[in-house]
């Protein structure tokens, strides 16, 4: 017994020795994992990351003004840039400690902001289990709010790759450690850039890629019944209620995702990858059992 | 005021910080890679990254035009009308880069006709 609510199905037409059966259940099929790609998804992926490196540039240099100014030797702030790579976190921690904080709650501090990652490496774990453990990990270490979306929004076109994810992550970095050594170096003579709205960068970007990810109905109305969430937070901690602006995101998202999986049964709408040059077509298609 | 911190405190907090994070990062990514998942969770999965983009776009675009409700009026907002165009672009281009830029360009030119 089918349900006769549409279903999206997905199409492969074959391109090469590409096999993947379309009879599986949906989810099977999106669950693809990627492939390692070559060269030229490296390259690929470091054109895709571009938009972050322009966003994280701008607060990378706030960043290192920031450190600079709490007593950060160059290398300490490099070197806490290049291993924590975590915009707010990095901040809520410098922050913690200017308020006479000390190690530990600093670094609960910055835990709280960062539990997310646990959330977004969860929800790309299906797709990489073709990934060696030595990539694997510098796609980890660059996953950020930023390089999740995009990658994510990228296995929809079925090009994704292991190879274009670390050229996203790369380009991230470095725009993250650059933007960190100018703030640290110049930053008493160019200001904090983002007084520019230069760094409006990063929220563009999420527009743009809401716009990528909404690609049928059910996740057009999660995504706003996620946003519609956080608004509620917000208005929530503003008439009193104790929820720190650091937890609206990963409580949104939780919130969200469990209300659609309960409302939306038959969805199998998650990003597609194709295992290799298969080039996939997304019908939406009226199921009559 | 003197700002500055003890060397030993920051280096304790970049160490612990980044081993937080990559533990955060990397864990649930090689662990559950090398599992197969039942299918509600991958379900429930499938709608997390149209949440966090809902979530994100209501934090950085949303949050900050509702702390000015009242003052000024919601379409007069910078941030909407930049988030609004980067959507069109994305819509006509295809483009994260482009898409970006152009909503830069209109979040940074109507603050600055508004005078923001």
């Amino acid at each position: 017994m089918v349900c006769a609510a549409a279903r999206l199905r997905a199409t492969i037409l074959p391109m090469s020795k590409s096999t993947i059966d379309t009879t599986l259940p949906a989810h099977e099929v999106i669950a693809a994992p990627v492939h390692d790609g070559t060269s030229a998804d490296f390259s690929r992926g470091m054109k895709l990351g571009m938009p972050i490196f322009l966003g994280y540039l701008p607060v990378g240099t706030a960043f290192g003004i920031l450190a600079n100014q709490y007593g950060f030797s160059l290398l300490a702030a490099l070197v806490c840039s290049g291993t924590a790579l975590a915009g707010a976190g990095q901040f809520i921690a410098l922050a913690t400690l200017a308020a006479g904080g000390n190690a530990v709650t600093a670094l609960i501090a910055c835990a709280v902001v960062n539990l997310r990652y646990v959330l977004f490496s969860a929800t790309l774990s299906p797709y990489v289990s073709s990934i060696r453990l030595g990539p694997l990990s510098w796609i980890a270490y660059t996953l950020t709010d930023e390089s999740f979306a995009i990658n994510t929004a990228d296995m929809r076109s079925g090009k994704c790759s292991a190879r274009s994810m670390a050229g996203v992550g790369l380009i991230a970095y470095i725009g993250w450690l650059l933007g960190t050594a100018l703030g640290w170096m110049f930053g008493t003579w160019i200001g904090d850039p983002t007084r520019f709205g230069i760094d409006f960068a990063m929220a563009a970007m999420f527009s743009a890629l809401f716009v990528a990810l909404a690609e049928n109905t059910k996740q057009v109305l999660c995504g706003i019944l996620a946003g519609t969430l956080v608004c509620g937070l917000w208005f929530a901690s503003r008439a009193g209620v104790a929820i720190d602006q650091n937890w609206f995101i990963i409580i949104a998202s939780l919130a969200a995702a469990t209300i659609a999986l309960f409302i939306f049964k038959d969805d199998a709408s998650a990003p597609v990858t194709s295992a290799q040059d298969a080039e996939i077509v997304l019908t939406e298609e009226e199921d009559r059992g | 005021m003197d700002n500055t911190l003890s060397s030993t405190l920051i280096w304790m907090v970049i160490i612990g910080m980044g081993l937080t994070n990559f533990a955060f990062r990397f864990t649930p990514l090689a662990i559950l890679s090398r599992m197969d998942m039942p299918e509600p969770i991958m379900r429930w999965l499938s709608f997390i990254p149209i949440s966090v983009m809902g979530a994100l776009f209501a934090k950085t675009i949303l949050l900050p035009s509702l702390e000015y409700v009242g003052e000024v009026p919601l379409f007069a907002n910078p941030g909407i009308w930049g988030g609004i165009g980067a959507m069109i672009m994305f819509r006509l281009t295809k483009s994260f880069m482009i898409s970006s830029v152009f909503g830069v360009v209109v979040y940074v030119l109507l603050r600055f006709m508004l005078g923001m």
